[in-house]
């Protein structure tokens, strides 16, 4: 008999939830067996206690919390959901824009530091020319009053260096061709200036020479320049150097061919 | 919406329509704070847990899983109060020690709780969880067993011994 006990049916059998055999079972077993309709009847007792068991409210307080914390977070959650739709539809084009931004931003910066670059070096560079060639000018000039002739003829050879020789430089040569002891250093002189014969200086330079030159082989030069740039004043110093009598026959001869080439 | 299932509405509430966790709140909110309130005895305890669980459920809407809604939620509301109680006595780590402060309790045989409520925290917390899910909150085994981690045949059998257990301690003090 014992091993027939019903008491884990009990439960079930209260809830009226079990099928037909089993409550069958329980009923003709309970009829018959004191411990298991004993089980049964305290079983109700309990069962009957937990219906009346009151239901605890809570208080309003837990509604309106949590109506409120509803609230809040709806209202969280629309600016979630907002912001997330906004950049889904930019973030394409403006993620392009980025990298193409960045890319204008690295060309423009290379571009303007190449420029910059360049002009500072051309800057360098002409300051270096400009510095380098006053050097040479105050070299030059100093050389050009040393006492040795050799120096001055190297300072008056110093005008290759000079392109564009300023007046400075026209004035101390012309004044090397004018008063120079030494015939070489004039000559060089006269060499020098030759380049630049069309300036007004140095040809107003070359006709005062022709008046004191004593050195032939240096008139005849002089002569002959002059003659390439039909300086029309040279007449004048020409026809003297004819009259003198100390002018070499070879001078004159030289004049005599050049006078009718420049008037 | 009454006529929708719990699952059904939950899912929408996942889906972003949180106006419908108003209809869950009504509905089951009583239930949760009756069981908080039977497992811990105490009013204050049982509202601000009952509050959790659903703070919980509005910021945890998107994990939802398709599962038994109610199994969900009393497994969220089991597990607010295991941490509360676990974080109040930090030397005891497990659920066990409801046990301890529920036995202080019935000691001093609170006047406000009914006879069944000091038989029930007499009982361990584990057998005490299952009769207040299965009989107050009519929970049934299949969820049950959700809740607790269990076969649906072990938690009746779990069930039905706790339930004379605590039929033997409720009619001993009758």
């Amino acid at each position: 008999m014992e091993k027939n006990h019903v008491t884990h049916l009990l439960p079930d059998y209260l809830d009226n939830v079990l099928n037909e055999k089993d409550k069958e079972l329980v009923k003709q077993h309970v009829s018959s067996c004191i411990q298991c309709k004993l089980e049964l009847d305290e079983l109700k007792i309990l069962f009957k206690a937990m219906e009346d068991e009151p239901v605890a409210v809570p208080s309003d307080r837990l509604s309106a919390q949590f109506e409120a914390a509803l609230d809040k977070e709806k209202l969280e959650t629309s600016k979630v959901v907002a912001l997330p739709v906004v950049k889904q539809k930019s973030n394409w084009a403006s993620n392009m824009l980025k990298v193409a931004a960045s890319v204008a931003l690295l060309i423009a910066s290379f571009q303007m530091g190449r420029v910059l670059q360049v002009q500072k070096s051309d800057n360098d560079m002409a300051t270096l020319l400009d510095e380098s060639l006053k050097i040479k000018q105050t070299a030059m000039l100093s050389l050009m009053e040393n006492q040795s002739a050799s120096k001055r003829i190297q300072g008056v050879s110093y005008i290759e260096e000079f392109p564009n020789p300023d007046e400075a430089i026209v004035n101390a040569l012309a004044n090397r061709l004018l008063n120079d002891e030494n015939d070489n250093v004039r000559l060089n002189a006269f060499e020098a200036l030759a380049t630049f014969a069309t300036s007004p200086t140095v040809k107003q330079a070359f006709i005062k020479a022709l008046e004191i030159e004593k050195n032939p082989s240096i008139q005849i030069a002089i002569i002959q320049s002059l003659v390439k740039i039909q300086a029309k004043k040279a007449a004048v110093p020409m026809k003297k150097l004819l009259e003198q009598e100390d002018t070499q026959p070879f001078v004159k001869n030289e004049i005599e061919l050049a006078l009718p080439k420049i008037i | 919406m009454e006529h929708l299932s719990d699952e059904i509405i939950m899912q929408k509430v996942a889906e972003g329509n949180l106006d419908l966790l108003k209809v869950l709140f009504d509905k089951h909110h009583e239930h949760i704070y009756n069981f908080l309130y039977k497992m811990s005895g105490d009013q204050m305890l049982s509202e601000d847990l009952t509050q959790d669980v659903f703070y919980k459920l509005i910021k945890y809407r998107s994990s939802y899983k398709n599962g038994s809604f109610v199994s969900w939620l009393f497994t969220i509301a089991r597990n607010n109060l295991n941490t509360h109680f676990t974080r109040k006595h930090k030397n005891h780590d497990d659920i066990d020690v409801l046990e301890y402060k529920q036995i202080a309790n019935d000691e001093s045989k609170h006047e406000d709780y009914s006879q069944l409520q000091n038989a029930l925290n007499r009982l361990n917390v584990k057998d005490r969880e299952l009769i207040i899910l299965n009989r107050f909150q009519e929970i049934k085994y299949e969820e049950l067993a959700e809740i607790t981690n269990s076969t649906p045949g072990a938690v009746k059998t779990r069930v039905s011994r706790a339930l004379k257990k605590l039929k033997d301690i409720y009619l001993e003090n009758i």
